[in-house]
C-alpha cells in the first residue's frame, strides 16, 4: 500500500499549489512526446461475438472472483437483455457492483441476436491514465490499467476522460469514495501469468487470452479464414492507440454499440492541452470536494458501513 | 516410498487406458457412448450419445475434422489435409487442451517455427462450440440443462435456485 494517505495528499497539494500540478503537466508532455508503442509484453483478449451466446457466465465469474456484492437477479435470468435506461437509448452498463455486462442486440445485418460483453478497454495509452492529475492510474507491463484508491481525491476526471465510460464511481459510499473499473484481475491473476476469471469461465471461448501482439494477428487470421463471418476490423488494434481487450464481429460494429468515430490515436495527444487547465482545477478542487463530500453525506448510511469495513481490510494489507 | 511408487504406477496405467481408449476408434468401432466430465464443476458431466449423433450427421469430419484420414468436409481444412492420413488418437482431448492459456501453452503456440494451427480453442470452447452451434442449427434443444444437470456450486456461482438474490441488489444495471 502506498504510504500516502488522502488526507496528506490534500495538505501537500494545496500547499504545493500550482508549481506542483505544473511540474506533473511537464512529466505528462514528457512521455508524450517518445513514441511509445504499448508494452511488449503486455497480455489482452481478444472477444469474439460470433462466438458468445448471452450465457451470462463471464459476469457470474466476475462477481465471484471479486466478491462483488449480490446481483438484483440471478445470473441465468435473462431478462436482464431486456433492460434499458435514458428513455430507451441505453442498455446496461458496467457499474461499481458489476465490472462487466453481457447486452443483447438485434441487428438489421443478422436474424439471430448478437451478444457484447462490455469492460474496462485497458487501453495501451489510457485517457483515464492520463487525464488524473494525482497518478491514481498505472497501465502494468501485463496490460492492465489499474488504480489506486489511496491517492484517488475523487475528482472524476477519469470517468469524463475515458472514452469508453468505463470507470464508476461509489457515489453510495461517503466516507471513502472510489471510482471502481475492472483491473483485469491484475492482483488475483494477471501478475501470476493467469487469464482473468471471465476468460476461464467462457464455455463458448468466446474470450481469448494472450500476448496482444500475437492476438492482433489470430484475429486477422481469423478475419482471413472466414471472411463471410466477420467484419473486417479489429476493434481496439488502433482505436485510441489500441487496446488490450479487442473486438471481433459478425456486424458492423455500430450496430452492437461500438463508438466507432474514436480517433486513432491515443487521446493523450488531446489530455495534454487539457493539462493546461489542471492548475485551476487544483484551484477549484478543495471547494468541489468538500461539495461531493457534503453530497454523499446524504443518505445510505447503511452501506456506508459496509464499505468502510472493506476500506479497513484493504488498508491492513 | 514403495506403495507410492506402486500408486503412481497403478495410476499410470489407468490414466494410460483412458487416453487409450479412443484411440481405438481410429481403426475399430466407434463408442455407443462417451461420457464428458472432465471439466465438470458447474455442472455435471455429459453422457454424449455417441450412437444417436452419428445418425444425424453422418460425415464424421464436422466433428473430427481430418483425423479419420477420409477426407474433410471443410474446404479450409481440405487445402491441406485432403490427403492427411488417420491419427493414432481421434479423442477431442489430444488436440484441445484443458487450460489453453497457461504461461507454458501461450509459449509453446508463439514459440514453435513449425507449429501451423496456433488458434486451437480449449476443450470446453471445443465442445461447447461444436454443440452449441449445431444444436442451434438444428434447433435441437440449446439450454444449459438440457444437456448437463447444474451442481450445488452451479447454482451458488450463477446466484440461482436457492442462492438467488434475496432483494435490495441493484447490481448490473446502472447510473
Ligand atoms: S477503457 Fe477507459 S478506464 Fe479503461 S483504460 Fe481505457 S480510458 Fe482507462
Ligand atoms: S461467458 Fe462467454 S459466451 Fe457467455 S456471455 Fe460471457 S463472453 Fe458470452
Amino acid at each position: 500500500m502506498s504510504g500516502i494517505s488522502r488526507r496528506k495528499f490534500l495538505k501537500s497539494t494545496v500547499v504545493a499549489g500550482g508549481s506542483a500540478a505544473a511540474a506533473m503537466s511537464s512529466t505528462k508532455k514528457a512521455f508524450a512526446m517518445k513514441e511509445f508503442e504499448g508494452y511488449p509484453e503486455s497480455m489482452g483478449v481478444l472477444v469474439d461475438l460470433t462466438r458468445c451466446i448471452g450465457c451470462r457466465t463471464c459476469e457470474a465469474a466476475c462477481n465471484k472472483e471479486h466478491g462483488l456484492p449480490e446481483p438484483a437477479l440471478p445470473f441465468d435470468d435473462f431478462s436482464v437483455f431486456d433492460q434499458v435506461f435514458h428513455e430507451g437509448k441505453q442498455k446496461r452498463r458496467t457499474t461499481e457492483k458489476a465490472y462487466t455486462v453481457v447486452n443483447r442486440y438485434e441487428t438489421k445485418d443478422q436474424g439471430a441476436p448478437v451478444y457484447r460483453k462490455l469492460q474496462c478497454f485497458h487501453c495501451s495509452e489510457p485517457a483515464c491514465l492520463t487525464s488524473c492529475f494525482v497518478n491514481a492510474y498505472t497501465k502494468t507491463k501485463e496490460g492492465a490499467v489499474i488504480y489506486n484508491a489511496d491517492v484517488c481525491v475523487g475528482c472524476r476526471m477519469c470517468m469524463v476522460a475515458c472514452p469508453f465510460s468505463m470507470p464508476a464511481y461509489t457515489y453510495d459510499s461517503a466516507l471513502h469514495p472510489q471510482i471502481i473499473k475492472c483491473n483485469f484481475c491484475y492482483d488475483s491473476r494477471l501478475k501470476n501469468g493467469k487469464p482473468p476469471a471471465c476468460v476461464e469461465a467462457c464455455p463458448q471461448d468466446a474470450l481469448t487470452f494472450g500476448h496482444r501482439k500475437t492476438l492482433v494477428k489470430t484475429a486477422h487470421e481469423r478475419i482471413k479464414a472466414n471472411p463471410k463471418k466477420y467484419v473486417d476490423h479489429v476493434y481496439g488494434e488502433t482505436e485510441v492507440g489500441g487496446t488490450s481487450w479487442m473486438y471481433l464481429s459478425s456486424v458492423p460494429f455500430d450496430q452492437v454499440d461500438f463508438n466507432t468515430t474514436l480517433q486513432h490515436h491515443p487521446i493523450l495527444d488531446n489530455t495534454k492541452s487539457f493539462l493546461g487547465i489542471v492548475p485551476m482545477v487544483l484551484g477549484i478542487w478543495p471547494a468541489m470536494f468538500l461539495g461531493f463530500h457534503l453530497l454523499a453525506k446524504g443518505g445510505k448510511g447503511e452501506k456506508k458501513d459496509k464499505e468502510s469495513k472493506n476500506r479497513v481490510e484493504v488498508q491492513g494489507e | 516410498m514403495k506403495s507410492r511408487k506402486r500408486w503412481a504406477l497403478k495410476g499410470t496405467i489407468v490414466a494410460l487406458c483412458f487416453l487409450v481408449a479412443p484411440a481405438f476408434g481410429a481403426g475399430g468401432e466407434p463408442p455407443d457412448s462417451v461420457r464428458i466430465d472432465s471439466l465438470s464443476h458447474l455442472y455435471n458431466g455429459v453422457d454424449f450419445d455417441h450412437e444417436l449423433h452419428v445418425g444425424v450427421e453422418e460425415d464424421c469430419s464436422v466433428c473430427h475434422h481430418h483425423v479419420f484420414g477420409n477426407g474433410v468436409a471443410d474446404k479450409q481444412c481440405a487445402r491441406c489435409h485432403s490427403n492427411s492420413k488417420g491419427t493414432t488418437s481421434v479423442a477431442c482431448r489430444d488436440c484441445h487442451v484443458e487450460d489453453p492459456f497457461t504461461v507454458e501453452y501461450l509459449t509453446k503456440m508463439e514459440t514453435d517455427p513449425n507449429r501451423y494451427h496456433v488458434d486451437i480453442t480449449g476443450l470446453k470452447g471445443a465442445y461447447h462450440l461444436r454443440c452449441f452451434t449445431c444444436h442451434i442449427e438444428m434447433e435441437a434443444p440449446s439450454e444449459c440443462a438440457s444437456c448437463h444437470e447444474r451442481t450445488d456450486a452451479g447454482d451458488r456461482f450463477y446466484r440461482s435456485g436457492k442462492y438467488a438474490p434475496t432483494g435490495g441488489g441493484t447490481g448490473g444495471s446502472h447510473e
